[in-house]
Parts: C-alpha cells; structure tokens; sequence
C-alpha cells in the first residue's frame, strides 16, 4: 500500500527544494528557485536589464498603438482613463491587502498602490485614452526604478506594506500584459473590426471595475455571460454567419478580459466558495480508502505504462488551478481526461465508455484532491463561454467532472456497494478496507489474530492453573480433615503386650489336654 | 457502410449546417458506445485500432440541404450514477435510449429513462429507443411487437440495432435527423444560454444529501 501511494505520488527530491544559488536556505518556485534573499538580489539584476528592455519595448507599443488608433479615434475615450488605472491599482492592492491585513493597523498607506500612482500620470498631462495600455506598463516600470520609500510621502512607512510580494505581482501583472499585448497583435490582424473590439473589450473592463465592489458574483458573470452574447452576436453578422471565426476571436476576447478580471472574481471573499473547497477537501480526504474496486474502476495499476497515465491524469487536474483562463481550465480537464481514456485503453485494449470513464475520473478526482475545487468548477461556470460549456468536447468532460464531484459530496455505503457499518466504520477510521496488498497487510492481520487467539488461550491456561491450585490445597485440607476425623473416631488404644499364648487364656482349663504324640508300631 | 441513407459529401453548396446534442442512456452493458462507435467510426471491432474514447463522439449526417452535425454524450450506465443523469441530458435536443434484446430488465430500464426523459428533459427532445444485438436474435427476450407497441404508445422512434452487423446503426441517425427541427435558433450557442452546469441545482435535487465531511 504504502509503495503504491509512494509511485503515484509527486516525487520531490530535497536538493530541488534548496535554493539554486546554493545558500542552504529553501528555495521557492515562485522565485524561480531561489530564497528570498538570493531572489531579491537575482531579481534586481534581471530586472535592470529587462526594464530597459521593456522600457523599450513599452515605448515602441506606444507608438504602434497611437499609429493603429489614430486614424479611428479621437479623444472620445478619454474620460475613461481614471475608472481603467483605478482598476489596475486596486487589483495590486486587493493582492497585498491580502498579505498585510494586520499591517494595516499600523499603517494608514494600505493603499499606496493608487496614491503613489496618481501624480505620475497626472505629471504625465493626462495622455489620452489609446495610450492608456502603454502608458500602464510605464507606470508600472516606473514603480519599478523607483525606490519603495521614493514612492510614499516621507511620513509613512511605505516599504513596509509594500514589501511583501513584489515578485508575485510583479509576475502577474506581467502576465497580464503578455496577455495584452498577444491580443493587440491578435486583432491587428483583424483590421477594422480589430479595433472595435478592442475599445469594447476595454469599455467592458472599466465598467467591470466600478461594479464588482457592491455587486454579487451572480451579477457579475451575468454582465460578463452578457456581453459575450453581444459581443458573439455582433461578430457572427459581421463576419457573415461564420461562426469557426466568431469562435477564434471569442477564445481571445475571453482570455483577454477574464485575464483581467480573474483576481477580482476568482473566489470572491463575499461567496461562499472557499467554504465549499474546504468542505469539498475534507470530504475526499475523508474518503481516503475508497480503492479500485469498489468502485469498478477498469484501470490495472499494476501495469507501469497505466500507472504513468494516472500520474498524468493527477498531475493535469490538480494543473487547472494554476490557469486563469477559463478556456485554459477546461483545457487541464480534457487533458486529464484524456489520459484516462489512454489508462483504460491500455488496460482494457478496447476504447472507453462512459461506464469506464466516470468511475476512473471519480477515482483520479479522489486520488488527486484538486486546490480549490468548487471554486475552478464555480468559476468556470461563471465566466466560461457557454457555447464551450454545453457543447463541445471540453463541455462533455467538463460535465462529467462536475458528476464526479456531485458524486462524491453524496457518495454513500450504497453507491460503494458496501453494508452501511462498513462504509461508516471506513470513514470513522475505525477500519480499513485495504486488502488488495496481497502479503503484507494480510499477514499482519492473520498474525494479529494469531496473537489474540494466543492471548486467550494463555489466560485460559492461567485460569486452570489457578484453579488446579486451589483444587490440590482443598484436597490437602479435605484429606487432613478426614484423617482427623477418623482419627478423633477411633482414637489410638495401646494395649500391654500378651505375656504369653495361654497366659490371659481364663479358660484354660476347659481346654482339652494337648494331644500326645502316640506312636503307631509299624 | 452503404446505408448513409440520402448522405452526400459535405461542402457542395450552400447547406445549412445543424448541430445538436445527442445524449446516450440505457443500462451498463447495453451496447451503446459499440452502438455509437459503429456510427461513427464504421466498424465494430476495427474501431479499437485509433479510438482512444467513446464516451464523447461528433458524427455529421448530410440530408438533402442540411449538414446535421450530432454530438454525442454517453453516460454511465451504473445505476449508482442515475442521479447525475439531468447533468448530462440537460440541453440535449436528442436522445437514444438503449437496451438489449435479450435482457428484460435492460428494456424495463430504458422505459423508466423514456418517462425521466418526457419529464425532465427539454420539452421538445427528440427521443429514439433502440433495441440493441438483434444479431442475438436466438436469444431474444423482448419481443419485437412489444417494444414497438410502447415506443408508439410513447411517441418514439423505434428500431432494433445491432452493433456488431450494422443493422439500422445509420438508419437509426438517419430518423432522428431527419426529425430534428432544422432552425438557425436551434444553434447551441444560443441554447445554452442561461443553462450552464450548475452544481448546486443537482445537489438541491438530490434528497440525500452529503454530510460534508
């Protein structure tokens, strides 16, 4: 059992944990490896030479955006600027409002973010609304450059909020302008069309913005589910009716704006998701000994090629929380279903049904025990394109991972096929079904029920020990009593010594005389 | 393979295409991935070659000026996973409900999937019942007749497969095709507006609840 679990799960070596500048501290993934220290220091060098580099490339962004918008627009978008920077200041915020709840106490400048960005683009003589992408990314190199205490007013102890994560933002909001710029490049090649959308996509954000502060998450996928109808349905009359392209422009506007929004309405602290992940978490480590077989799972781990699919399968599940896409969501899923289906081929050398298919994702679910479950599935729910939901591959697997998870939360002795002591006494701990081990387990509990039996049988031999004890010292007492009372019966008469034959003989003399030896003449 | 009916190669002209989603029901074992799989790959037993799954399938017919593109979503058979059935069915504009010829309690099954299905399913589904491995014929158990009396007493189409000869396999498609209601409205994306996957309308629906730990 123990090697089994040792097989399919994640191998980390110690060496890989250490930090790879080899300090002897324990590095993190999140900093490439490093600790800390050696990150801030790595950090710093990587990051002069690449805010050059992306001061470069910022400015040639700039340019190319100003050329591609210029001819179109004038400065009707400008007033939006203040809703649009307010928006990414407050996802900053959001992140270290996070980390330093407690710090806050101490210090008034929790939103620093915003504060130490505002003069600068004010300096910046309110450029107008195209440059705005751009003109971000500035922003944020410049946050950069400067010094942390360069930023606050001299009175507040700035650094300290903001130390926490700077590398973890920072990566983020990279990430987000990779994404940005990926779709700016995406709809040049749209042309006209291109720019429509982008300004809608835009529009759509900022108003996203001012809403998300008092409006329930229902409210928000149903402005987000909204304008992709409108945004689908303006697409297909202009691209004809053909819907393949409508598609491809859907995947990229979803990507670009839930990109954007995902840190504001992933798990949201006003629902009760994170409730349900722990919930949902607890549940499936609860049901830690649900093995193979009771659940008819048609996959022989024995098998190595079957037992790498599972790892797989595990590995791409547990995956879909690190996305940000839906669509990149729904992708891990499929991945992993995929992998199943290559288990279960190979173990069964005919292709998978859903008879074979859900069970085995209902044991990869239970094996793997995804972060932060209902909220990915909630999540994707919410602001997933619905015509990839309902329809489609991605739909189909999709669907039955929220099957499995349903299964689960209501899973009972029946669905196991078990007798309800059982299941309850599995799930008390008090026993465990494992006996697919076929030496180890088994002989330990054959050897334990040897040893009971042992027991018993010693005790038993004890008691009649004892028994046989008490019996001998009631028999010694009996006989000694007998004896006693035999003795106190006829009590011993000792009589004097006959002095000789006939001497007490009183009638002696009416004894014939003694016969006298007569002798016959022959 | 000859019997695609009407089918013409895709792509001439200007034909509408349809899409809908088909669901697969019946009892474990019943044949319905053999069923779709012959549908869709051609073959019985060659299919396991390049086929790594049949639980997800897409096969188009060509009628005379509409493509009919189904997409086909089976479900687990086990009895332990009915409650999660409405998950799979809901949206579904067609539905196959299986069952074997030669096993009764697979057919008094599929009758109580036909009555979940009129209930609960879209209002205007379309459903076909299927007797499947009618090449077991030997070893029949439900009688033709009567599986035909029920599927017109109940408004279904009605067939007797098999999988394994190709028997009504295309034709079965074919019908229900040709039964769909060829609108553009029918297009999926519009269908599956405000009905995405929700967990919890499946859990509200289950009386036993979990216990949550």
């Amino acid at each position: 059992m123990s090697q089994k679990s040792e097989r399919r799960g994640i191998r980390v070596d110690q060496s890989e944990l250490l930090c790879t500048k080899g300090c002897g501290y324990y590095g993190n993934p999140a900093w490439q490896g490093f600790c800390s220290k050696c990150w801030r220091e790595e950090y710093h060098h990587v990051r002069q030479k690449q805010i050059k580099e992306d001061w470069a490339l910022a400015e040639r962004l700039q340019r190319e955006e100003e050329a591609a918008y210029a001819s179109s627009q004038g400065a009707q978008s400008q007033p939006s600027l203040t809703p649009f920077s307010k928006f990414e200041e407050k996802k900053s915020n959001e992140k270290t409002r996070k980390v330093t709840t407690v710090k806050k106490f101490f210090s008034p400048s929790s939103r620093i973010g915003s504060k130490k960005a505002a003069p600068e683009t004010a300096g910046k003589c309110v450029p107008s609304g195209r440059e705005r992408h751009a003109d971000t990314l500035l922003r944020d190199l410049r946050e950069i450059f400067t010094p942390p205490w360069d930023l606050a007013s001299p009175t507040e102890e700035s650094h300290e909020t903001k130390a926490p994560s700077p590398s973890i933002s920072r990566q983020a909001s990279i990430e987000t302008d990779q994404v940005s710029r990926d779709f700016i490049d995406f709809l040049k090649s749209l042309h006209k069309p291109g720019r429509e959308i982008h300004k809608q996509c835009r529009a759509f954000i900022e108003t996203m913005a001012t809403k998300e502060d008092h409006q329930s998450v229902e409210e928000l996928s149903e402005c987000v589910q909204d304008f992709y109808q409108n945004m689908s349905d303006r697409l297909l009359t202009h691209f004809k009716g053909s819907s393949e392209r409508v598609e491809r422009v859907m995947d990229q506007v979803e990507k670009y704006i839930m990109t954007r929004l995902y840190k504001n309405v992933f798990c949201p602290e006003i629902t009760d998701d994170e409730k349900k992940d722990l919930a949902v978490q607890k549940r499936i480590r609860a049901l830690h000994w649900v093995t193979i077989q009771m659940l008819c799972v048609p996959v022989d781990e024995e098998i190595p090629e079957v037992s790498d699919m599972v790892v797989k399968a595990i590995t791409d599940i547990i995956e879909m929380d690190s996305k940000r896409v839906p669509r990149d969501k729904l992708a891990c899923i499929t991945k992993c279903s995929k992998d199943i289906f290559n288990a279960i081929k190979i173990t069964r050398n005919e292709p998978a049904s859903a008879d074979d298919f859900l069970p085995t994702l209902i044991y990869i679910v239970l094996k793997a025990n995804p972060p932060r479950l209902q909220s990915n599935i909630q999540y994707i729910t919410r602001f997933c394109n619905p015509s990839r939901l309902m329809t489609g591959e991605d739909g189909y697997y999709f669907t039955n991972l929220c099957c499995a998870v349903a299964f689960i939360e209501k899973l009972d002795a029946q669905s196991l096929n078990l007798s309800p002591e059982d299941f309850e006494r599995y799930m008390t701990g008090q026993a465990s079904p494992r006996r697919q081990d076929p030496e180890g387990l088994s002989q330990v509990y054959q050897s334990l029920e040897l040893l009971s039996g042992l027991g018993e049988r010693q005790e038993r031999v004890l008691d009649g020990a004892r028994r046989l004890e008490s019996d001998l010292i009631d028999w010694q007492d009996g006989v000694a009593r007998e004896v006693q009372d035999i003795l106190d019966k006829y009590p011993l008469e000792i009589r004097p010594p006959a002095s000789a034959i006939d001497s007490d003989n009183v009638e002696n003399d009416r004894l014939p005389p003694p016969l006298l030896p007569q002798v016959f003449a022959g | 393979m000859a019997s695609r009916g009407s089918a013409r190669p895709n792509g001439l002209g200007q034909t509408k295409i349809c899409q809908f989603k088909l669901v697969l029901l019946g009892d474990m074992a019943v044949g319905k991935s053999s069923l779709v799989l012959r549908f869709v790959k051609g073959q019985f037993d060659e299919f396991q070659e390049t086929t790594i799954g049949a639980a997800f399938l897409a096969q188009s017919v060509c009628l005379d000026d509409t493509t009919v593109k189904f997409e086909i979503w089976d479900t687990a058979g086990q009895e332990r996973y009915h409650s999660l059935a409405p998950m799979y069915y809901r949206g579904a504009q067609a539905a196959i409900v299986v069952f074997d010829i030669t096993k009764p309690e697979t057919f008094e099954r599929a009758k109580a999937w036909v009555k979940e299905l009129q209930r609960q399913a879209s209002p205007n589904i379309v459903i076909a019942l299927a007797g499947n491995k009618s090449d077991l014929a030997e070893r029949r158990m439900v009688e033709y007749e009567e599986a035909q009396t029920y599927a017109e007493d109940t408004g279904l189409l009605f067939m007797e497969t098999s999988a394994k000869t190709a028997m009504n396999v295309n034709e079965l498609f074919l019908a229900i095709a040709k039964k769909m209601p060829k609108t553009d409205t029918q297009n999926p994306t519009h269908a599956a507006r405000h009905r995405g996957v929700n967990l919890h309308d499946a859990e509200a629906q289950s009386s036993r609840g979990c216990c949550g730990n």
